[in-house]
């Protein structure tokens, strides 16, 4: 099991500073919370397919299909159960908190959408760069890359002791989700101890080799905005501002809709 | 709560803010594909490791309960509703270490071991208190954002949260806490008593924390099932006073106590050796 996302693209995306693809992840974050029409959801969600698509980053989409799915499907039915409107479209449910529960399913899945190009086109060592530049301090920078880092071989741990309980006699495949989650109960503990055990040693190597000696830090990998970062900037705040526009000015609103 | 910040001087703690993190998402990842409510909830068993790692590792075990659940939020939902997520989940390992010393006297075995009923009895409590300010932090959140309907949120997180909490921790601490502490990896041992804030006024902390913590969850179930306030705006204000008392109850909760206490139980094992 591999849960890293990065994908090895040489693309234009792939090549911008992390300064620059935070910012564009945060853009947007922004920009699919701007309207509440679900068409001009659709078309945000289409700028960031195709964002995803120059990034040659769309496959891990496949990852997350269900993921992807099941908001769609279940947040439309949230909220169409949930909310109300002022149009009977059958039984209890109204067309406006249909439309609603459509244009928030596009919101999160324009937003999971956008997260994945971010991890599919940004490496842990750029993440960790790109948070230092942005004034994290580098204690904290360290400790989300290396957690970043060390999934992958967690989850290989667990799944060379859950290999060892099977062969024991463990069936981690059948039953319901609850009975399995139950099963997995007995992997926590192993887990758990294989990987705080190495504290100590991690810690000294880490000390041998100067960490929190003081001074400031010089990286291996060098990073720096870029004429082509400071296109991406401008064009992408110039897309906000029109998009904060549009709205200001009464369009891309859902009538009708009450929480 | 100024240890939240000290703790980061220690290259021990530090490793384990990435571990327990790294921990925490490794376990959630795999059960990303069975959401409850898609992008806000899930099944997790991996709920039990806040409160495991706020107990051992306090402050440690806080960061990286917080950023384990952005990592897991970065394999598959990671959205403005992560930011929540953030904080709920740093205060579902918070709140458990700055809890645990308000209900044990200073003479009092205070090791988190579940080696006796009383252990066991606060553990649930601190356990179910914890999943409620974590839902209503996260509630609150998703609310301002009206990202999900607010009760369906709230109700499966807290019921998420506790069950997994109440039902596996004991467990979990049975087992792990002897070897954490032959490792010498506890937060109280690492931690210098000068780097913990001291309580103040700890009983009405503790109250305090009580009071924000089911106030929040019970005002917003209250709110949000009869629509006595409006979806969104409306709601986060009514919650952010039950909110505000969750984090002035957690500063006046302190924490040196126990650092001070692990201290004198060290020496005083020395001198009999």
């Amino acid at each position: 099991m591999d849960p890293s996302l990065y994908l090895d693209r040489d693309t234009w995306v792939h090549r911008l500073d992390p300064r620059t693809k935070m910012f564009l992840l945060i853009g947007a974050f922004v920009l699919a919370f701007i309207f509440l029409d679900p068409l001009y959801e659709l078309v945000v969600l289409a700028l960031v397919l195709i964002f995803g698509y120059m990034a040659k980053s769309l496959e891990n989409l496949r990852r997350i299909w269900f993921i992807l799915l099941a908001v769609g499907l279940l947040t439309l039915v949230l909220w169409s159960l949930v909310g109300g409107g002022r149009t009977p479209l059958f039984l209890f449910v109204e067309l406006e908190s249909v439309l609603y529960g459509l244009s928030i399913a596009l919101r999160i899945d324009t937003t999971i959408i956008a997260g994945v190009i971010f991890l599919s086109t940004t490496r842990n060592e750029e993440v960790a760069i790109g948070l230092v530049k942005l004034g994290i301090p580098y204690r904290f920078a360290f400790a989300v890359t290396t957690a970043l880092r060390l999934v992958p071989t967690i989850a290989s741990t667990g799944f060379t002791i859950s290999q060892a309980q099977r062969s024991r006699g463990l069936d981690l495949d059948s039953g319901n989700i609850l009975q399995r989650t139950r099963k997995y109960v007995p992997l926590l503990v192993p887990v758990f101890v294989t990987t705080i055990r190495s504290t100590n040693v991690f810690s000294m190597a880490l000390e041998s080799k100067g960490f929190g000696a003081g001074g400031k830090r010089t990286f291996y990998l060098r990073t720096a905005l870029g004429g082509r970062d400071v296109v991406v900037l401008v064009v992408f705040v110039v897309l906000l501002a029109a998009s904060v526009a549009l709205r200001v000015a009464g369009y891309g609103t859902l009538e009708g809709f009450s929480g | 709560m100024k240890e939240i910040f000290t703790m980061w001087r220690h290259t021990q703690m530090v490793v384990l803010v990435a571990l327990s993190a790294a921990i925490y998402a490794a376990i959630l990842i795999p059960f990303k594909g069975f959401p409850i409510i898609p992008g806000a909830v899930e099944i997790r068993p991996a709920n039990v490791i806040p409160f495991v790692v706020g107990l051992l590792f306090g402050p440690a075990g806080a960061w990286g309960s917080a950023i384990g659940n952005l990592i897991g939020d970065f394999f598959g939902t990671l959205s403005p509703g992560s930011i929540g997520g953030f904080v709920g989940n740093f205060f579902l390992a918070l709140l458990p270490y700055k809890l645990w010393g308000a209900y044990f006297r200073r003479d009092e075995n205070s090791e988190p071991n579940m080696d006796s009923g009383k252990k066991l009895v606060v553990y649930i409590a601190i356990a179910v208190l914890a999943s409620l300010v974590c839902s209503g932090i996260i509630s609150w959140w998703v609310a301002l954002l009206q990202i999900f309907p607010f009760v369906p949120v709230l109700i499966l997180i807290v019921v998420n949260n506790a069950i997994m909490g109440v039902i596996l921790g004991p467990i979990l601490l049975r087992l792990i806490y002897p070897r954490v502490k032959r490792w010498g990896l506890l937060w109280t041992e690492i931690m210098e008593p000068e780097e913990v804030s001291a309580s103040r006024l700890q009983s009405t902390g503790n109250i305090l924390v009580w009071v924000g913590g089911v106030g929040a969850v019970v005002t917003g179930l209250i709110l949000g099932t009869t629509g006595a306030a409006p979806a969104g705006l409306g709601i986060g204000l009514a919650l952010l006073p039950f909110l505000i008392l969750v984090v002035v109850g957690s500063f006046m909760l302190g924490g040196r106590e126990q650092v001070e206490a692990l201290e004198e139980e060290m020496a005083a094992e020395e001198s009999r050796a």
